[in-house]
């Protein structure tokens, strides 16, 4: 019996219906600590196969947090302990037997700084896909290919493979790693604010991949910037102080929001 | 009171204040530079006339006779070698623990108060304990003891610069290559050390640097040899312990032979800490 506030669930948005939806991850009671600090209070939300999901809210309020326990990024720290549920394909991804390699094999993450790691272009993409898969010379030389156009970086890479990923230009360095966690061919990619570091040009490229991966990926965005969730999503989570406060269909909750604490947030009052 | 009037005033009392500081600054720093400047002078001086083709190619020599540095060089390189063959690989692996597995263990702080002991003992009571644990029970001196007395002192320096820099790897890295789904194992061999592997080359050069020039602990376990050898399980000469002896003798020809010994020794030390500067500068604008 969950007796904690159940956030507003919008049924029949203008473009999206309940009908057509299939629960991807289901978040079920979720606390979480920082050693004895609670950073999220009984969170429970779903997110939907094939569709963006963004989280805002001021900062604090647990956001990025919620988003590193999908793929369990808090387990390579000491005193970051998650309680509840986390369902991914009806699994419990908290469950302590979970092989966490496979979990983040299955759930990429791009971080909010770009890290290219200290290797080639090739290398960058090449090297995760090696350890999970044994391919030939050609193979992963096209999947490489696949990875940086589905990365929208193929045009401006391809006859300079061979160079250090460090090279390259701070909006290519982000694609590069969004083309590295394609390349493994993840069903779920999280975004930890992945444009906050990026001039308006590289953001707007960025946004549009999002939506291009969003055809056989589910995406989840955490965003400091509310036109861009706006912009991006099909659902939107407002989260404040460590609590879901409304979880809904995007277009809803930036034109008739149901809750105080959100329409002053996203109206700018605060935050 | 106009603004611009405040101003003068503090302005010059600050500006005095500002000169004085940076005067004593600079004489203590001139200070302390001319003492080197005359040490390596003195060492140019009385070291280079020395220096021939022949320091390189003969044996030490009886006291009255020419000869050279050749066996102390070679003892000094091959000890020098297995010290840092042995001392490397421990230190790295130990310093890994502390940087990537252990780094939020209890076993870590010890083991990091230990090491920085260790890197600060006098390196005579290293050779002390060498003595003790393989030159008395297998009655004799030797190579191998220098060697292992040596990588005593390789191991706390190799612990401390593959902790530090594996440090300096930024955790972004780290968890955007877990993120990928990569085993720790090869987050550190193939992520970490890439990053850090100007640093901790730089770390190991700096041991050789500091081990070439020991030679207390050589005394108790190497301690020497006037001949030729490459015997590892007899003693074994090296340029620290044949300058002690040399310039310690009444013989003009050795003493001159122990100034350009000295020499030689500082020529290395200089080349390994240039070539650790470059490539730790090489690091820093890599990363």
């Amino acid at each position: 019996m969950n007796l904690a506030p159940t956030p507003t669930m919008v049924s029949s948005g203008p473009a999206i219906s309940v009908g057509d939806l299939q629960e991807k991850i289901s978040i079920r009671d979720l606390s979480f600590y920082y050693g004895d600090s609670l950073a999220l209070k009984n969170l429970t939300l779903s997110l939907y196969e094939r569709k963006v999901t963004a989280f805002i809210g001021p900062s604090g309020c647990g956001k990025s947090t919620l988003l590193r326990v999908l793929n369990r990024m808090y387990d390579l720290y000491p005193g970051q302990r998650a309680v509840g549920q986390v369902l991914l394909d009806g699994a419990n991804i908290l469950s302590p037997s979970l092989d966490l390699n496979l979990l983040r094999a299955r759930v990429g993450m791009v971080f909010q700084k770009p890290t290219p790691f200290p290797m080639t272009i090739y290398e960058n993409i090449a090297f995760g896909v090696r350890l999970y898969e044994r391919l030939s010379r050609s193979e992963l030389d096209a999947r490489v290919e696949q990875a940086l156009r589905r990365g929208a970086l193929w045009d401006e890479v391809k006859d300079k493979l061979g160079a250090s990923g460090l090279s390259l230009s701070g909006g290519q360095q982000q694609r590069l790693c969004i083309a590295r966690t394609v390349a493994v061919r993840p069903d779920v990619i999280l975004l930890d604010e992945p444009c906050s570091a990026l001039d308006p040009i590289s953001t707007a490229k960025i946004e549009e991949l999002i939506d291009e991966l969003a055809d056989d990926h589910t995406i989840v965005i955490v965003t400091h910037n509310m036109q861009q969730a706006a912009r991006v999503s099909d659902f939107t989570a407002f989260m404040y102080l460590g609590e879901l406060v409304e979880f809904g269909a995007t277009q809803q909750m930036f034109t008739t929001p149901s809750d105080r604490r959100t329409q002053d947030y996203i109206t700018g009052r605060f935050g | 009171m106009s603004v611009a009037e405040i101003n003068t005033a503090l302005y010059n009392r600050r500006r005095r204040r500002n000169i004085r500081a940076m005067a004593w600054s600079l004489a203590a720093t001139a200070f302390g530079l001319g003492w080197l400047v005359l040490i390596l002078g003195v060492l140019f001086w009385e070291g280079l006339s020395g220096l021939s083709l022949s320091v390189f190619t003969e044996m030490t020599p009886p006291p009255g006779a020419d000869g050279g540095l050749l066996n102390p060089i070679v003892g000094s390189l091959v000890m020098t070698f297995l010290a840092v063959l042995i001392g490397t690989p421990i230190g790295i692996l130990a310093g890994t623990y502390m940087a990537e597995y252990g780094r939020y263990d209890r076993l870590t702080h010890v083991v990091r108060f230990i090491n920085d002991i260790l890197l600060s003992a006098p390196s005579i009571v290293i050779g002390l304990f060498i003595y003790e644990v393989m030159v008395a029970p297998m009655g004799h001196f030797s190579g191998w003891a220098g060697a292992v007395a040596l990588a005593v002192i390789v191991i706390p320096v190799v612990v401390r610069t593959t902790e530090d820099m594996l440090t300096l790897v930024p955790n972004a890295l780290r968890e955007a290559a877990s993120a990928l789904g990569l085993p720790r194992s090869i987050i550190i061999l193939r992520i970490s050390y890439r990053a850090a592997r100007a640093g901790m080359i730089t770390g190991v050069l700096l041991a050789i640097a500091r081990i070439s020039g020991e030679t207390a602990p050589l005394l108790f376990t190497a301690l020497n040899n006037q001949f030729w050898s490459l015997n590892l399980n007899a003693p074994m000469p090296s340029l620290p312990v044949v300058i002690f002896q040399f310039a310690l003798s009444p013989y003009k020809d050795w003493q001159k032979l122990a100034w350009t010994g000295a020499l030689i020794i500082t020529l290395s030390v200089l080349i390994l800490s240039i070539i650790a500067r470059v490539l730790a500068a090489r690091s820093s604008r890599s990363s």
